[in-house]
């Protein structure tokens, strides 16, 4: 075992971890229905837009900020009034939540009760990065490598609700994820580089997508 | 705000005087770093029933035009002029405007917002909005056009009452280039803040954050500009924002034919955001379809007629 983390970044980075991953496309259903998004290319397309757009400028910023120790209220408000679309707002706040309490579980520490006790005071609100944070950071988990676990992790989430949606064979599914290996490293790399004021800029693209999911008739995903 | 600034006094014919400030301005945080080519500093408020400057500052390239009343409605529309007619590299211009409790003020520009060439630098705006109880603020500038190899940051920080009411507009075009090239500018940041002054400190209730670099990869892709040239945004924010205004709006655009999503933020202390993104080929189709969502709400909340600038 090469650190004592390595366990329980696994398993809080599993798929199965139940957060409810599986409800959520964050966006690429609306690519579907407009015949964009189809096979394994056309998904791949979009899961690298959204990997280098929302997860690396979003969540990964967040990820990052806190881990240099900004204060993690301040970064759930942020968090709050940058998701622009609503769905997406509500997913964060809908897995944050989970994570939070699956934590409090298997992952006590004094920072998660710490985040915790904002979000039931109603300081916070409670958001996935922040809460994956969190715990990733209680447990020693050094940032480049937690961040990579998370990206990945909400890759392979996302690939596996491409395979239902789509659908995409089993196979195409996992060279899609093999594909986005270099790009979570990338992805990793720029995060480091970004400041402040790049907090929150998601490309128009997937914002609209995003928001034009709460009009979609016929749809699989809640987002 | 700035606390420094001169009053400037309108004379009957409504026509503000401006002055130079008697005392020199302590360097602020906005000009420490890099020389200010222009500043604007408006304040209205609202005398005998209509919406007035009554506090008017500008130096360097920029000022605004005599204010004009569109209707009878007693808002007052101030146009902001550029003399110089473009920001060129490490130009700042710094824009304060404050509108006092029940004042009413439509801003905008005489023209194209044009960002030339700003090698090894940046073109900034930084811009001060502070809206008192039940004021109300219409942003509406001309479209921007940055050229290439050229950068351009525009931070918007913007603080409003529960009560006050916010209409911001803004299309981005893909840029100019001499070979007719588009997205040939290196970056463009566009980043609106805006707070609610709600307790003893002020909540953040939406950040609206566009950054576009066009030398960092292909921007207009699937999960980018989507095939599309142009970007069109509207940001409202209001006690009257509902689901319902956000899905009347959703089919005025879907009636356009333009790609666009609309949807609420959070609310705090009453009052809510509502976002509308649109991506077109055209800067009229998009100056089309903000007009029609503009007027909606100008109707509905006002009873005003849409806008008519007759600026060209």
């Amino acid at each position: 075992m090469s650190a004592t983390y390595q366990l329980a970044l696994q398993q809080l980075t599993d798929s199965a971890l139940p957060t409810g991953a599986f409800a959520h496309s964050l966006g690429f259903e609306g690519y579907i229905e407009r015949g964009l998004v189809g096979d394994a290319v056309t998904f791949s397309t979009w899961l690298h837009a959204f990997l280098a757009q929302q997860l690396t400028y979003s969540d990964g910023l967040a990820v990052r900020f806190l881990y240099e120790g900004v204060d993690v209220g301040l970064l759930d408000s942020v968090l709050s009034s940058q998701l622009l679309a609503r769905e997406v707002r509500e997913v964060s706040l809908k897995m944050g939540g989970r994570l939070l309490e699956i934590g409090g579980e298997v992952f006590p520490s004094a920072e998660l009760d710490h985040y915790r006790d904002l979000v039931r005071e109603g300081d916070a609100v409670g958001h996935q990065p922040l809460a994956f944070g969190v715990i990733a950071r209680s447990l020693g988990v050094p940032f480049e490598e937690a961040l990579a676990a998370y990206l990945f992790a909400t890759v392979t989430s996302l690939t596996q609700n491409a395979v239902r949606a789509i659908p995409l064979g089993q196979n195409a599914g996992q060279r899609v994820l093999r594909d986005a290996h270099d790009a979570v490293a990338a992805a990793v790399e720029v995060v480091a580089q970004l400041c402040w004021d790049d907090f929150g800029a998601v490309s128009p693209g997937l914002e609209i997508s995003q928001m034009r999911h709460e009009r979609q008739r016929a749809r699989m995903f809640m987002s | 705000m700035s606390v420094h600034s001169p009053a400037a006094s309108p004379d009957v014919g409504g026509r503000a005087r401006f002055a130079m400030p008697s005392t020199p301005r302590p360097p602020s945080s906005a000009s420490a770093d890099r020389p200010v080519r222009g500043r604007l500093e408006l304040c209205v408020s609202v005398r005998g029933g209509r919406s007035v400057a009554s506090r008017q500052f500008h130096e360097g390239a920029l000022r605004v035009l005599r204010p004009h009343y569109l209707d009878q409605s007693g808002q007052v529309c101030y146009v902001i002029v550029n003399p110089g007619g473009a920001f060129l590299g490490a130009d700042l211009f710094v824009v304060d405007v404050e509108v006092e409790a029940g004042a009413d003020l439509l801003l905008t520009t005489q023209s194209a917002t044009k960002v030339y060439r700003t090698p090894g630098s940046f073109a900034e705006q930084r811009m001060h909005v502070r809206l008192g109880e039940g004021a109300r603020l219409e942003l509406l500038p001309d479209q921007l056009i940055a050229y290439r190899e050229a950068s351009y940051r525009q931070n918007s920080r913007i603080s409003l009452h529960p009560t006050s009411s916010l209409v911001m507009a803004e299309v981005v075009t893909p840029g100019w280039s001499p070979d007719g090239g588009v997205f040939r500018y290196e970056e463009l940041r566009l980043r609106n803040e805006i707070h609610v002054e709600i307790g003893e400190e002020p909540r953040l209730l939406v950040l609206d954050n566009l950054l576009i670099r066009p030398p960092l990869g292909d921007v207009t892709g699937l999960g980018f500009m989507e095939g599309f040239s142009h970007l069109g945004s509207l940001v409202v924010v209001d006690p009257r924002v509902d689901q319902r205004l956000a899905d009347e709006l959703h089919h005025v655009a879907e009636e356009h034919g333009a790609y666009t999503g609309v949807s609420l933020t959070n609310s705090v202390g009453g009052t809510t955001g509502l976002v509308l993104r649109s991506l077109s080929n055209s800067t009229d189709d998009l100056q089309n379809l903000l007009g029609s969502l503009t007027s909606v709400l100008r109707e509905r909340w006002y009873g005003q007629g849409p806008v008519n600038l007759r600026k060209y």
